[in-house]
């Protein structure tokens, strides 16, 4: 047990002191906030000004109804032309960015739809706002026409029918929420058993080509060095997530202190905010922590056992755990049904089985404990992946005493499980 | 002497092959033991079975006089395995504290201990570098001490010296006497002959699994002699051979090489020359080199063995 010990430690300090953990821990969440932030300042600077020529038959939009609407809304510009521009003709090309053509027209019936000609393509942030531009030239003239007058208008405008879901067993489980944090925790679930199992595989074959195994197998058992890399590794990725964490609460701190004055970080606050109120934070945050160590154990200890079982080549490694990487890469999938419907079939036994239900159960808790998921399904769940990942800790365990000192041979997985079932 | 390891009827079989096939041996406390063979022998299967690595499917262990517990007497242990390596990355003071620890040390014991073997063997600079900044027989050297430094009373050295200059041969091989002095016992596994000559008091050859010969060097010498002599002197070229109670086998201006047959000894050939008025610079009795009954014992063994499956 304290050999195990030493063996964590080791495991656990020479990949916390890395310079690449530092980087990867900081730059994470850096980048998370460079993208988001990056995505609104990208959509907001590719908004383009249009200037558009408006061939007008119908005898609606007239002078000064496009005036009017130009200085109300100056994010683009209609002008009034009487004849529609030429095919080729670069003066109009160099005056206008496109052209609309409207025919003639009853206000009583209207049209569905307008052709923008344009010379080149534009996103749908600077039609927009051409398009709404026409739209309230055309409702400001049905005013009119209908001889409504101010209070009608506002009635008119304000009445919309909406639908908002609301979960009447349940006024926590606000569906929108659920969607976003079940996706989120099901995909650093996902991120984890990746990145770091793949990180357990790679040590091991380091250890195998570094023909350092035998020498520290004479010492300890090569079960106790397996468990003492898994949890090791487990630590450091804990390690990462409890930073990232911390980080969250501060800039959240940071960010309800000084008010507004960074523009997306409120906004991302503000999101953090209404999270917090609607979901059980402690629960998720519990389920999280056993679910992405559960999870963990079950996909590392396989990773482990096919980095046993490998030579230097990479290729072999990759081939070996292909099926291991689809597994989680179906239960990705699973978790994508389970989100849309998360008291599904397909989502309560991804719930279930120990491979997927690290990542679908991560899903579907923000829903609401303990009526979307009953208790049973959470105790069983919960349950079925300690037993599972019991048998494969147990399974990469026996695969491992035999392939950690065994080399120059190309292994299979059929071989591997004989491996498993043999007395040593 | 009292036996420090004992062997007893250790058989351990995989699925294609018997790997040790009923081996018994007595090793004695304070010996110098050469475990010899050709590659696929066994020896290495019954290494990892002294050190706890594999158990056997039948046989014993005793280990100082009780039976041999894996989990209690590694400690005891130390072995250097002939694939070994050091973990790249690792400061050359870490691993080998991380590896004393392994076998049970402390970390303040262990980092004396360190402390004076580095200071024994000049290592005191090597502390802060990467194992990856050192060169191939340094790392064998930052090895030897990994495996002596938690005071083994028994020491496995698999192929100790390859990769080593002779200045650091003769280093490692000092050591290995001293340690020996001092009452450690060490079992020593190569394929060079002369050095096994050399260093070991005692050998034993395995072979397909069995041991085929065991005994001290000058033993096992006698055992496969071929009874043959070297005589200098003048007066050989004139020898009337009809009568001599050996035949020759090469001759050469004074020098003579001769097989005595089973009726006669050395004494009779003595008595024969000098009956013959030769004069004798040297007489020795020719005994086989290790290498010579290595090769007459193993060398028509296939070496489809090689390919050992486990």
């Amino acid at each position: 047990m304290k050999k195990t010990w030493i063996i964590i430690e080791r495991e656990y300090l020479t990949r916390v002191r890395k310079k690449t953990f530092v980087i990867s821990t900081l730059l994470f969440p850096l980048l998370y906030v460079a993208l988001i932030g990056g995505m609104g300042f990208i959509a907001e600077k590719s908004k383009e000004t249009l200037t558009v020529a408006v061939i007008d038959s119908s005898g609606y939009f007239t002078q000064e109804a496009i005036a009017t609407e130009n200085t109300i809304d100056p994010s683009s510009t209609l002008v009034l032309v009487n004849n529609a521009p030429q095919e080729n003709n670069k003066e109009e090309e160099k005056k206008y960015d496109g052209y609309i053509i409207i025919p003639s027209l009853n206000w009583q019936q209207g049209t569905d739809s307008l052709i923008f000609n344009t010379y080149k393509s534009y996103g749908s942030a600077s039609t927009g706002v051409v398009e709404a531009k026409l739209n309230r030239i055309w409702r400001r003239l049905l005013n009119d026409s209908l001889q409504l007058d101010v209070n009608k208008q506002s009635i008119l405008a304000q009445s919309k029918i909406g639908l908002v879901t609301k979960n009447i067993s349940n006024q926590l489980a606000n569906s929108a929420t659920a969607v976003g944090i079940g996706y989120i925790a099901g995909f650093l679930v996902y991120f984890i058993l990746i990145i770091y199992g793949s990180q357990v595989m790679m040590g091991v074959m380091e250890e195998k080509t570094n023909r350092i195994a035998e020498v520290i197998v004479s010492s300890v058992r090569p079960f106790q060095m397996m468990l003492g890399k898994i949890v090791g590794i487990g630590a450091v990725a804990l390690t990462q997530f409890l930073i990232w964490i911390i980080f969250v609460f501060v800039v959240y701190n940071i960010g309800a202190k000084s008010g507004t004055s960074l523009g997306f970080m409120t906004e991302a606050v503000g999101g953090i905010q209404r999270m917090m109120g609607s979901v059980n934070v402690p629960l998720i945050l519990g389920c999280f922590a056993f679910y992405f160590l559960g999870g963990f154990f079950f996909y590392a200890s396989l990773y482990g056992a096919i980095g046993s079982a490998v030579n230097e080549d990479m290729r072999e490694a990759q081939s070996l755990s292909f099926p291991v990487t689809m597994l989680v890469i179906l239960s990705i999938a699973i978790m994508t049904a389970a989100v849309a419907n998360p008291t599904g079939p397909i989502a309560v036994w991804g719930s279930l089985i120990p491979f997927s239900s690290p990542i679908v159960m991560m899903a579907r808790i923000p829903y609401g404990v303990p009526d979307t998921v009953p208790l049973w399904q959470l105790g069983l769940s919960m349950g079925l992946l300690v037993a599972g990942f019991l048998v494969t800790v147990w399974f990469a365990g026996k695969i491992y005493r035999t392939g950690i000192l065994m080399y120059g041979k190309k292994v299979t997985w059929k071989e591997m499980i004989r491996w498993a079932f043999t007395k040593g | 002497m009292d036996s420090i390891l004992s062997l007893k009827h250790l058989k351990k079989h995989f699925e294609s092959q018997k790997a040790v096939d009923d081996i018994s041996l007595e090793i004695e406390r304070g010996q110098i033991f050469g475990l010899l063979g050709p590659n696929g022998a066994g020896k290495t299967t019954l290494i990892r079975m002294i050190t706890g690595i594999f158990y056997p499917d039948q046989g014993e262990i005793f280990f100082e006089g009780k039976k041999f517990d894996p989990l209690i007497d590694v400690a005891k242990i130390g072995y250097m395995p002939e694939e070994r390596g050091l973990y790249k990355k690792m400061k050359v003071g870490e691993q080998a504290l991380y590896l004393a620890q392994l076998k049970g040390l402390d970390k303040q014991a262990a980092k004396k201990k360190i402390e004076s073997w580095f200071h024994r063997f000049g290592m005191e600079s090597w502390w802060d570098k990467k194992v990856e900044d050192l060169s191939k027989g340094m790392g064998q050297k930052l090895q030897f001490v990994t495996t002596v430094l938690h005071d083994p009373s028994l020491i496995i050295l698999d192929e100790p010296f390859s990769g080593l200059d002779p200045v650091n041969t003769n280093l490692i091989k000092d050591e290995i006497f001293r340690l020996a002095q001092e009452g450690s016992t060490i079992i020593f596994s190569t394929h060079r002959m002369e050095q096994v000559e050399e260093i070991c008091d005692h050998i034993a050859l395995v072979n397909k699994g069995q041991k085929i010969l065991d005994g001290t060097v000058q033993d096992v010498k006698q055992q496969f002699k071929q009874h043959q002599y070297r005589i200098t002197g003048k007066g050989l070229d004139r020898l009337a051979l009809e009568q001599a109670p050996f035949s020759v086998v090469s001759q050469k201006d004074n020098a003579l090489l001769i097989q005595i047959g089973a009726q006669n000894n050395s004494s009779n050939v003595l008595r024969f020359l000098l009956d013959q008025q030769v004069e004798i610079n040297s007489f020795q009795e020719l005994l086989p080199s290790l290498n010579d009954i290595f090769i007459q014992l193993v060398g028509n063994t296939p070496t489809a063995r090689t390919f050992e499956k486990i």
